[in-house]
């Protein structure tokens, strides 16, 4: 009975006008965006190799190791094609030293194309899905029951012995079979293009993440279906029905994500609080100044000089960065020695002997500035982040994105993992100076007798996060859908159960 | 033809849909309001801020070879009064303009230029990105919508009862018919949306935080009209697709579809794909012409320089030359770059005027003196200023008669104290007849938009079988 069922409705649904539409639209918006999205992808993946270059280049030209900042750079994530998130608005360019740990809030943009293009909104994959799959859900459910009560059909298929689970779940099933169709072939259309094109090479793990998404959409537009089905069976007409299930969709949709944002304050940073960090991260390099006179003070060589008096060509800097705004503070030291003349030769054991005293204390410091900021950092601006995305998730549009955007690490938190590995890196590094000896060497600070080797340096790669991850993150979001599935389920039963026909 | 309207008006305000859109448009306008007044004094307080800092450096120089090689700080756009209308993508475009100064050889600085570089503002911004609601919002999204759950099923509604061709049975010409409809579809519709509009603008005007002129008011009228017009276009489009329909469910389907392509996804997938087209030059490739421009003028110099070994006023001449004119080149070529950054957005902003909700939103951003258009013209203010300033500094140094005359040299320019109140000062300023001149076309164009939908729906009504 129930495939009878089922065989009726699919019918019904496959022949209609709007089914073809529906098909129709959603190919024609999802092939033209992929298309556009990929070229987007193309830009932003030579803007990245161009900076991998410069990069390159700008390491070899320095020729002592305290030559500064080792400059990295995230790549586009090619998964942004499907749901874009912080991927590209976010600054994708940073550098580390021995003095400095990065965050997001002090990286710079990959400065390639016109940051005026911003003014247009760009629109992905799963943006197609949120606004069309919806709407298209709701235009197949809101007749489902009410049309047949209307019609009279209702009445006449309850006198065969079918319960009304079994009608609600042939129902459910044809129509999401048939919402499926347009789902899954424009998401095979998106896919062709994607491995068509040749700089996007997709791993294992994305195809994973690919299937995440698929799950995600699913779940996403079974909501809809199913809100559209509740609205039908608790309406006795059409017409009702459909103006509800419009304003439901105007309002999930398009009202209550903007609303609530607009709505909620912008977080009032205490400027007290803010203030007081920035003097404690202040306290902690003047305390390294401290220590760093001192030994200058007493140290065999007279006068406070950090370049010992060596009479020389190149350069030497120092000095302090300082932007309170995002709690910016460090100082930085280096010199680039190219030629000592004979009579500052003694002095070259001094100097290595201050840069031995100071450069694992300013590592030191780095790190010590870096955990004070980043507390700070995230209750002045990931916590209200956090907090929009939380009452975003009232709207099942919401918990949608978020899913995806966790699968496709195109979320906060796959952008976080670009600081961490970036901090990583830095560890690296200084293990491997450690490892060099590099901070007492000559190399440090002059190129006059040998110049740095830049080769056996530890290179940066970003790593995206493993795909078990990604599904870590996406699963409550996942959940919710899901629940969200059920419960509605629950409720069409029991209104349907009770309803006269 | 009004028994008509009268009639619909009535069983418009009877439904669903009247109460749930009014409720809708009186929520949008009060969110509007209520995030207007909580952000608007922050913006105007700083700008403020900003425009009293800049004019403090400003005023903190007198010497006159400072004023020329420094400029004149950082210039500042004027935050509109109007903001609540539209945003205008406002986080994306600087607020803020930059000299530069470049290095010709090791000590030879050119003098300040403008050199428009920015950063984002919203590079830093890791809350989720939504859409500002403000009137843009409420007119191009919501209102659009409203227009079409109302007009969808007007006839093919009707014909679906069988009350049109009662109706039509009745000695009333079909035109009267379908413009009854449509006047009773946009008094209901115009009726709660002035009354949000009027609540909206109330709570705003009632605020001490900002003050509207007669100006602002004037500008409000002209927004208000062309929300008028727009829904008027869907309504006329939803009167021809219910005429030409037969079943209400089919004529959603094809309004909705019309709608969600034209609303939501035209304007940025047509703007995406044309700015494609044009490649304006990268910032790596900026920085690699004012490079080589920079390396080039170094050693043409230094070529110059030799030859004026012992010529002191040779010498001093050609330093205040290479200094002028490496900050013209120096400006020439950030200049380029912005136009063809404009360029580009020109033409994708040309290409999206295929859908009705672009124009509007260029519309409102006219009128409301904000996005793109304002932009340039924040842009062009500044450059006025810029040709002002260095007038300024060529006047005041001619009007000195000890000095040599030797702009870009210290030694060759006026040692006599500027009085820092004569300083040109930058302000920012928005002109309705400049506005109206650049949206002219945008409104032509929606009159065409609504007259070829109107008379279609005409045409698909007279031609019909009931």
């Amino acid at each position: 009975m129930l495939l009878t069922l089922i065989r009726r409705e699919l019918l019904d649904n496959l022949m209609t006008f709007r089914f073809a539409a529906a098909v129709l639209i959603m190919l024609l918006l999802v092939v033209a965006n992929t298309a556009v999205l990929i070229k987007d992808y193309e830009r932003r993946l030579a803007a990245y190799n161009t900076a991998l270059k410069t990069h390159h280049q700008q390491l070899w030209e320095r020729k002592t190791y305290s030559g500064g900042k080792l400059d990295i750079a995230r790549p586009p994530n090619p998964l942004s094609i499907f749901n874009v998130g912080l991927d590209k608005q976010l600054e994708s360019e940073t550098w580390i030293s021995h003095s400095y740990v990065p965050t997001l809030w002090d990286a710079d943009m990959l400065g390639t194309t016109n940051p005026l293009l911003n003014l247009f909104s760009s629109i992905d994959i799963v943006f197609i899905f949120e606004i069309v799959l919806s709407l298209i859900a709701l235009i197949f459910a809101y007749d489902a029951l009410a049309g047949e009560r209307e019609r009279g059909t209702l009445r006449l298929v309850l006198t065969h012995s079918v319960s009304r689970g079994q009608i609600l779940l042939a129902k459910y099933i044809s129509a999401m079979i048939c919402l499926l169709v347009p789902l899954l072939m424009s998401l095979l259309l998106a896919m062709i293009l994607l491995m068509t094109s040749v700089t996007i090479s997709l791993s294992l793990g994305d195809f994973l993440r690919i299937g995440g998404i698929i799950f995600s959409s699913i779940s996403y537009l079974s909501v809809f279906y199913l809100i559209g089905m509740l609205i039908s069976a608790a309406t006795t007409r059409t017409g009702t029905a459909l103006m509800l299930a419009m304003f439901v969709w105007g309002f999930s949709v398009l009202v209550y994500p903007n609303v609530v944002i607009a709505a909620i304050a912008p977080p009032q940073t205490s400027q007290a609080g803010m203030v007081s960090t920035f003097n404690q991260i202040k306290q902690i390099w003047e305390e390294l100044d401290r220590e760093r006179k001192h030994f200058l003070a007493n140290d065999p060589v007279p006068g406070e000089d950090p370049s010992f008096g060596m009479v020389r060509s190149g350069f030497a800097y120092e000095y302090f960065y300082e932007d309170a705004s995002v709690l910016y503070y460090h100082y930085g030291a280096g010199a680039h020695v190219l030629e000592l003349n004979e009579e500052s030769e003694p002095q070259v054991p001094h100097a290595q002997d201050y840069y031995r005293f100071l450069v694992p204390r300013s590592v030191d410091a780095a790190e010590r500035t870096w955990l004070v900021r980043k507390t700070a950092l995230d209750t002045v601006f990931v916590q209200p982040a956090i907090v929009d995305r939380i009452l975003l998730r009232f709207s099942p549009v919401g918990m949608y994105d978020a899913a995806t955007q966790a699968w496709a690490g195109t979320d906060l938190s796959g952008l976080r993992d670009f600081f961490e590995a970036a901090r990583k890196y830095r560890r690296t590094v200084i293990d491997y100076y450690y490892d060099k000896n590099a901070f007492g060497s000559r190399q440090w600070f002059s190129a006059d007798k040998e110049m740095v080797d830049w080769d056996n340096l530890p290179r940066f790669s970003f790593q995206k996060s493993d795909a078990r991850i990604n599904a870590e993150r996406a699963l409550p979001d996942l959940l919710l859908l899901l629940i969200m599935n059920l419960l509605l389920f629950i409720v069409i039963l029991l209104v349907f159960q009770r309803s006269e026909v | 033809m009004w028994h008509i309207a009268k009639r619909e008006l009535y069983d418009n305000l009877n439904s669903l849909r009247f109460a749930l859109a009014t409720v809708l448009l009186f929520g949008l306008m009060l969110t509007n309001a209520v995030v207007h007044l909580r952000e608007h004094p922050v913006r105007v307080q700083k700008y403020h801020d900003a425009i009293t800092e800049s004019l403090n450096r400003l005023r903190a120089r007198t010497d006159l070879y400072e004023i020329a090689q420094w400029g004149p700080e950082l210039l500042h756009k004027k935050p509109s009064p109007l903001h609540f209308c539209t945003d205008g993508g406002d986080i994306v475009l600087p607020g803020t303009i930059y000299q530069s100064v470049s290095r010709i050889t090791n000590d030879l600085y050119t003098f300040w230029y403008l050199s428009y570089r920015y950063r984002t503002p919203n590079s830093k911004n890791i809350r989720p990105a939504t859409i500002k609601v403000d009137w843009e919002f409420v007119i191009g999204y919501v209102l659009s919508l409203i227009a079409i759950l109302f007009t969808f099923d007007s006839i093919s509604g009707e014909r679906e009862r069988g009350t049109l061709r009662l109706m039509l049975a009745n000695s009333i010409p079909r035109h009267t018919v379908l413009l009854g409809k449509f006047l009773g579809a946009l008094i209901s519709i115009s009726a709660p949306l002035t009354l949000a509009v009027l609540m909206n603008l109330l709570i705003i005007s009632v605020s001490n935080n900002v003050q509207l002129d007669a100006e602002a008011w004037r500008r409000l009228g002209i927004v208000f009209f062309v929300a008028v017009l727009y829904l008027c276009l869907f309504l006329a489009l939803g009167l021809l697709v219910s005429s030409r329909v037969q079943q209400n469910a089919t004529s959603l389907v094809i309004l909705l579809l019309i709608w969600v392509s034209f609303v939501v996804f035209i304007p940025s997938t047509l703007a995406s794909i044309a700015s494609g087209f044009s490649n304006p030059m990268t910032y790596d490739e900026y920085r690699e012409r004012h490079d080589r421009l920079y390396s080039e003028l170094g050693d043409e110099y230094n070529a110059r320089l030799q030859g004026t070994r012992e010529l002191p006023t040779e010498r001093m001449q050609l330093t205040g030359e290479y200094v002028t004119k490496g900050a013209a080149r120096g400006e020439r070529l950030s200049h380029e770059r912005l136009n063809q950054e404009h360029a580009q957005i020109q033409l994708a902003r040309s290409v999206t005027r295929i859908s009705p909700v672009a124009i509007v939103q260029h519309l409102i951003e006219a009128f409301a003196g904000t996005g793109f258009e304002r932009h340039r013209q924040f842009v062009e203010n500044v450059q006025d200023y810029a040709r002002e300033y260095r007038e300024f500094v060529g006047d005041m140094d001619r009007a000195d008669p000890d000095s040599p005359h030797t702009i870009g040299v210290r030694e060759g320019m006026s040692k006599k104290p500027v009085n820092p109140e004569a300083v040109p000062k930058f302000e920012d300023r928005l002109s309705l007849s400049r506005d109206f001149n650049t949206a002219a076309v945008d409104l032509l164009l929606l009159v065409l938009f609504f007259v070829v939908f109107f008379s279609g729906a005409y045409l698909a009504f007279v031609r019909v079988e009931v």
